[in-house]
């Protein structure tokens, strides 16, 4: 197995626009065997690097049984403005896959609510088509439940799949602000306040969020009240990265490694250290 | 294997080591004991160093002892993960885009007089770089083929607190040779089979029980010096309860964050990477270009650490100092069960403001 640490080259197969500022990439691995061996799940991500300008985390917003590798990148800063450049057929370095990723396994026998604020849809969406894909296997107690918040309508990503997830999920849009000239017939308001009205069974559900990480902590304090129970919040972290495999210490959180401990936590790993300031 | 030699016949070590490897070890630049590539006259033998918080002075004595100085200001981590290192090439042409690692190409290096702080230090480096998720193939490319010529320590720095940690100051990690110095000769041991040939090669004679228990007398006598020490058993759980405490903010009053003891702690390992492009490799063509990507140092108490896009996680000096301090004392021992401290003190002796973290975790205790 070659290193992790050394980028493979990937082509940019197709490209498709999201939003204003966002965009889906679909790469090809371009040496065959390391194709055929770039195994991942969702809520992994791989370091996606643009030469000469850097490098950046970035999840798969496709599900391993989809046929394409899709990230879904939103333009930030240098890097990303970097990425939003290329052009189809244009060569990227890849090294990955990393990290650990949502918890299929505690999709069995639930109720799953996906709960997804912003680019936190990215990884999300990994996590909706593998369980489109596999629908079947994982014998959910109630149609699982997605709540995705966006700042304003035309912040929503993935809209026109929506309508194909519908006989798969329930499915709540809400907007932080929608202009009244703007055809909006989804929620207004934060995702929390969703969540509040939200009517779940405590005991069967498992959540999984991801999301600024303001959102998502009163997003757990809902659930909490709501009595889901703290082992059955699993969330994604979000921290500077550089190496994403435990080398270079800038995505520490507490003692955890954000990259290879996380991204995704169950909520009690977590827990202590969450509410404390800078740490 | 074991041996005594008589002190000046250390030289043969040297003579025998210099045609196949870079020796580095101890040696006096601008009065201060640093580490580089050395010979046998560069020892610094007979001096001792006096350190205390924020202060180090060098005085040269005539008495018979070589290794009476400490530990010195850098460590040799620097030699194992350079502060500035090309780790990859990388190209773009019409013909594709490539990738390729880049590794040590030198000698194979030779630890001279490494002490058990800094043998305990690259232990939780082999931690990091090597048995991690992934092997990093450049410190590997050293690290494999590196001689270690560890030295127990007679004479503790005043900085040092090892013992407390159970770190030193005899060296309990494994090495290749192990030097002691004793009133009249160097007892000298071997941990491997390069180390048996190097002894081999040395004007010796043969060691009796007697100088094993001068050994253990010289090594006893040290434990009882030490000035220093940290309340080790109270880790890391005296940290976490006092993650909110009021008192980092007050330490962080005297901090200046220069990141001086990220840079001399032998155990700190944070980088970060940038893609250098040669000049040459800048055509008229974006899509032709070549360069590297380069791995240099960096320290938690640099501002940019923790920023991602739109935000800052550790703004404040509190923050970056508590972060440091709990790396250290107690996320470590969580992370690699090894402390992130082995009690060297460099962090006490070069930090311009004389912060020393022993008094600041007393400060915690004494709230209990
Ligand atoms: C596990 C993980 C998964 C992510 N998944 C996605 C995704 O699917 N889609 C998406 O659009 N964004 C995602 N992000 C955020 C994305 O990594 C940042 O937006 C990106 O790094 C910004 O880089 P930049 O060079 O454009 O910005 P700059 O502000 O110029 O950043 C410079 C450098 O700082 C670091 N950095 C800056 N912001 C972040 C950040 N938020 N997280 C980590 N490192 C950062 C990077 O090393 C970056 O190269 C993810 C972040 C993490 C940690
Ligand atoms: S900390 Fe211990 S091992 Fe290190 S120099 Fe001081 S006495 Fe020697
Ligand atoms: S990203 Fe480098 S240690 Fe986690």
């Amino acid at each position: 197995m070659a290193s992790k640490l050394i980028p493979v080259v990937a082509e940019i197969k197709w490209i498709k626009k999201e939003s204003r500022d966002t965009a889906t990439y679909a790469l090809k691995i371009l040496d065959k065997d390391v194709n055929r061996d770039f195994k991942y799940e969702p809520g992994q991500f791989s370091m996606l690097s643009v030469v000469g300008i850097g490098e950046v985390p970035i999840s798969f917003s496709s599900a391993p049984t989809d046929r394409d590798i899709t990230h879904t990148i939103r333009i930030a800063g240098d890097v990303t403005t970097a990425l939003s450049k290329l052009k189809v057929g244009d060569l990227i370095g890849v090294r990955g896959p990393f990290g650990r990723g949502w918890p299929l396994s505690e999709l069995y026998d639930r109720e799953p609510l996906i709960i997804a604020g912003g680019i936190g849809i990215a990884p999300m969406r990994s996590m909706i088509r593998e369980i489109v894909n596999n629908y079947d296997k994982y014998f959910f107690r109630r149609t699982p439940v997605v709540v995705y918040g966006a700042r304003t309508p035309k912040d929503i990503l993935f809209r026109n799949e929506f309508p194909r997830y519908r006989g798969f999920f329930e499915l709540i849009l809400t907007v932080d602000s929608a202009d009244p000239e703007e055809y909006w017939k989804g929620e207004i308001g934060f995702v929390t306040n969703v969540i509040k009205r939200l009517n779940i069974n405590p005991l069967h559900t498992t959540a999984f969020i991801c999301g600024p990480e303001i959102m998502m902590q009163s997003t757990i304090k809902e659930l909490l009240l709501k009595g889901v129970a703290r082992e059955k919040i699993f969330l994604s972290m979000e921290r500077n990265m550089n190496c994403g495999i435990g080398l270079c210490g800038h995505c520490l959180f507490g003692p955890k490694f954000i990259c290879k401990d996380g991204p995704v936590f169950r909520y009690i790993e977590v827990e202590e250290f969450l509410g404390i300031k800078e740490l | 294997m074991r041996a005594k030699i008589k002190k000046e016949d250390l030289v043969y070590l040297f003579l025998e080591l210099k045609g196949t490897h870079k020796i580095i070890g101890p040696k006096v630049s601008n009065n201060v004991i640093v580490l580089s590539e050395i010979d046998f006259e560069d020892l610094p033998l007979g001096y001792r160093d006096l350190q205390s918080q924020g202060s180090y002075k060098l005085i040269k004595s005539d008495e018979s002892t070589m290794f009476g100085y400490s530990v010195s200001a850098d460590s040799f981590k620097r030699f194992l993960n350079p502060p500035n290192v090309e780790i990859l090439s990388f190209k773009t042409s019409k013909r594709g885009l490539s990738f390729k690692p880049l590794t040590y190409q030198g000698k194979p290096l030779a630890f001279f007089g490494i002490r058990s702080c800094d043998r305990e230090a690259l232990r939780l480096y082999d931690k990091v770089f090597l048995e991690g998720l992934e092997r990093d193939f450049y410190y590997n490319s050293i690290r494999q083929n590196l001689i270690l010529i560890a030295l127990n320590c007679i004479n503790p720095g005043d900085n040092c607190f090892c013992a407390s940690i159970s770190t030193g100051p005899e060296v309990k990690g494994s090495f290749d040779l192990l030097i002691t110095e004793l009133d009249d000769c160097l007892l000298i041991e071997s941990g491997s089979s390069f180390g048996d040939r190097l002894i081999k090669v040395l004007p010796q004679e043969s060691v009796n029980e007697t100088h094993m228990t001068k050994k253990k007398l010289v090594l006893e006598k040290c434990m009882g010096m030490f000035k220093k020490k940290i309340s080790f058993n109270k880790l890391p759980d005296l940290i976490y309860k006092n993650i909110e405490n009021p008192r980092w903010q007050e330490i962080a009053k005297r901090d200046l964050e220069c990141g001086n003891c990220t840079q001399v702690c032998p155990t700190c390992f944070c980088s970060t990477t940038y893609d250098s492009v040669m000049l040459n490799g800048i055509s008229k063509k974006i899509t032709e270009i070549s360069g590297r990507k380069i791995r240099v140092w960096d320290s938690c108490f640099s501002r940019n650490f923790a920023r991602v896009h739109g935000g800052n996680f550790r703004l404040s000096r509190k923050a970056r100092y508590r972060h440091w301090f709990a790396h250290k004392l107690a996320y470590s021992l969580e992370q690699f069960s090894l402390p992130g401290c082995v009690g060297c003190g460099r962090c006490i002796t070069w930090c311009p403001m004389g912060i020393d973290l022993t008094q600041e975790l007393e400060g915690f205790s004494d709230g209990e």
